[in-house]
């Protein structure tokens, strides 16, 4: 028998058989192959093995959303305890019941889709997503500043855009230092020269691993950076004292009126709080998860359009509210992953290597 | 023979028959009457347990408040020894050890709250010990809704903390509890519960009444309508008002 026969009949063999039998023939076939992963990867092209995450979600009528234990109010508030039992809330938590609500939608709306909300430290929320532990996170994350996006991670279109870093202080010294160099510049404003030059030799605190860290790094080259676990460790923070917190704008905006009244945003000489740099907030999944990024732009782009999301702005950074009732009324619940059991906002220490 | 002459030879069978039927009659009403008083004195323990945590909450909400502590050590096993103590204290009884003359239902329901109680305190240790927040909202009445819904979920017996203008809408009065809150708002104050059987008598309702103390009033006082550390508007209470209720409700078939 020659082999062109032979090849004939196997060929005849698999049409028979369909796309079915060629599954079994693959496997064997596979097993003479170097390497699990091609086997998998040659099963997968005629038969997928596996469910796409989409599937996966509706199957388990929950969705696995990273939120951050470090509170980022108004995004992300601190755990309280309610009638309820203990709920978190704020406005990335309202976004996730959308996110929730449209894929029960998706699904098929038998079931709802429960967001079962990880707690996680923040440094811990990329590591979380990319084993495979979540679905998405989302808490106050910004997608377009250099270096923002590890590698595996993939970030949606934005939900939050008026999110730039600003900067806050307690002394007025401070803020009376960095307007001069504004004054120096007349006709020629550059924030990030009069920044420079008005907080060079100041300790400057920002949270480790938020992009306010990596900006610091970056552009704010002669100053004393220290980088704390937490926005509330800077506060807390005595010795060395510390001269301007860096931090989202929104959120500084929001703990200077409502957390912190001791310390107040750093404004230009207009008094127009000063933006040191623009960014924007995205929900983060895993790279591989193409149909879930589409589902989330697609209603993330919506909500814009529809006018939901600019509601869910004015409602969370406008309105006079009180957070613990909106806890109450409308949080969520969550499970605590990786937080440890005496949660501890941190410490903060001077960068190293700068 | 006669009726009178009958009368006259049998006095002692006409003593036997008579005494009889008295003791029937009596024994019958008493049979009767026991579980519906083992119902209400288990409502009325049930109440001042439920009350005991209230009391150990508020004990240590400063602790519970304090932003400069971490580990605060309120952990469910203190919580426990503390109410273990103030039960002991107001009524002389060790609910490790329950007495033996305690109606059986008391002795099934009580440690079913406590271990419902402490389930509550337990659940709350990541709130209670984050470090940087004071206010966490873990306060007698949130503990004590937690704690009764817990408690309802595994007994035929339902506790519920109710009031006439609730917070919490889950804890609007039915019409049972309505009207005992009205009464209750118009009595002196007193730490009788008011209490029926309902249903045909078969629904034992207790409401134990909890009036403000001035501890209650940083967030129920004056200004009336001005909004509290929780975002809720001050009812403009004094002290010694009607707060609200514990609720009780024990049916008497399932038993």
């Amino acid at each position: 028998m020659s082999v062109q026969s032979i090849t004939r009949k196997l060929r005849h063999r698999l049409k028979e058989s369909g796309p079915h039998g060629i599954v079994p023939l693959l496997i064997a076939f596979g097993l003479f192959l170097p390497g699990c992963g091609l086997i998998f990867d040659a099963v997968e092209l005629v038969q997928p093995l596996t469910r796409d995450e989409m599937s996966a979600i509706c199957s388990r009528g929950q969705l696995r959303v990273g939120i951050s234990v470090e509170p980022f109010r108004p995004f992300v508030f601190p755990a309280v305890y309610t009638d309820e039992g203990v709920r978190v809330t704020g406005l990335d938590v309202e976004l996730i019941r959308e996110v929730a609500d449209a894929l029960t939608t998706y699904c098929g709306g038998e079931k709802p889709i429960v967001p079962t909300l990880h707690l996680t430290r923040f440094r811990d929320l990329f590591i979380e997503m990319n084993e495979g532990h979540l679905d998405l996170f989302v808490s106050s994350v910004g997608g377009n500043i250099p270096g923002a996006r590890p590698v595996g991670l993939w970030f949606s279109i934005p939900y939050f855009h008026n999110g730039g870093i600003g900067a806050m202080i307690q002394r007025p010294e401070v803020a009376e230092k960095v307007r001069a160099q504004f004054e120096k510049q007349a006709g020629s404003p550059d924030t990030l020269a009069a920044i420079q030059s008005g907080l060079s030799g100041l300790i400057v605190a920002a949270q480790r691993g938020r992009t306010s860290h990596l900006y610091a790094e970056a552009d704010l080259k002669n100053i004393r950076l220290l980088l704390c676990d937490s926005l509330p460790a800077a506060i807390e923070m005595r010795a060395p004292p510390i001269d301007v917190v860096v931090s989202t704008h929104a959120i500084l905006d929001y703990v200077t009126k409502h957390v912190w009244p001791d310390w107040r945003l750093l404004t230009r000489n207009d008094g127009t709080p000063l933006v040191l740099t623009q960014e924007s907030f995205s929900i983060v999944t895993v790279e591989e998860h193409r149909r879930l990024q589409w589902f989330l732009n697609n209603l993330l782009y919506r909500l814009e359009e529809s006018g939901r999301l600019e509601h869910m702005r004015r409602r969370w950074l406008e309105e006079d509210y009180a957070p613990t009732r909106r806890a109450a009324m409308e949080g969520l619940p969550f499970e605590v992953s990786k937080v440890p059991e005496h949660y501890d906002q941190g410490q903060c220490r001077f960068a190293t290597g700068r | 023979m006669s009726k009178k002459d009958i009368l006259m030879k049998y006095p002692v069978l006409l003593f036997i028959s008579l005494s009889l039927v008295f003791f029937l009659a009596w024994s019958s009403i008493a049979w009767s009457q026991a579980p519906r008083e083992e119902a209400e004195t288990t409502a009325q323990h049930l109440a001042v347990l439920l009350n005991v945590g209230r009391l150990i909450v508020d004990r240590n909400q400063t602790l519970i408040n304090d932003p400069r502590k971490g580990d605060k050590g309120f952990s469910p096993e203190v919580f426990e020894h503390e109410v273990v103590n103030e039960f002991i204290r107001q009524t002389h009884m060790d609910l490790k050890h329950l007495p033996s003359h305690l109606p059986s239902l008391a002795k099934e329901v009580l440690p079913l709250l406590l271990q419902s109680s402490r389930e509550v305190v337990a659940d709350a240790q990541l709130v209670i010990n984050q470090r940087g927040i004071g206010y966490k909202n873990f306060i007698p009445a949130t503990f004590g809704s937690q704690a009764a819904r817990k408690f309802s979920n595994h007994s035929h017996v339902k506790i519920k903390q109710t009031a006439l203008n609730p917070r919490n809408l889950k804890n609007t009065p039915d019409a049972y509890e309505e009207t005992a809150l009205k009464r209750l708002a118009t009595q002196p104050t007193s730490n009788t519960s008011v209490t029926d059987w309902i249903d045909n008598e078969t629904t034992l309702r207790a409401l134990t009444p909890i009036y403000y103390s001035k501890d209650c009033l940083a967030c129920h006082g004056n200004p009336k309508g001005i909004l509290d550390i929780s975002g809720y508007p001050r009812e403009g209470a004094q002290e010694g008002d009607l707060a609200g209720a514990i609720s009780i409700q024990i049916p008497l078939k399932s038993q």
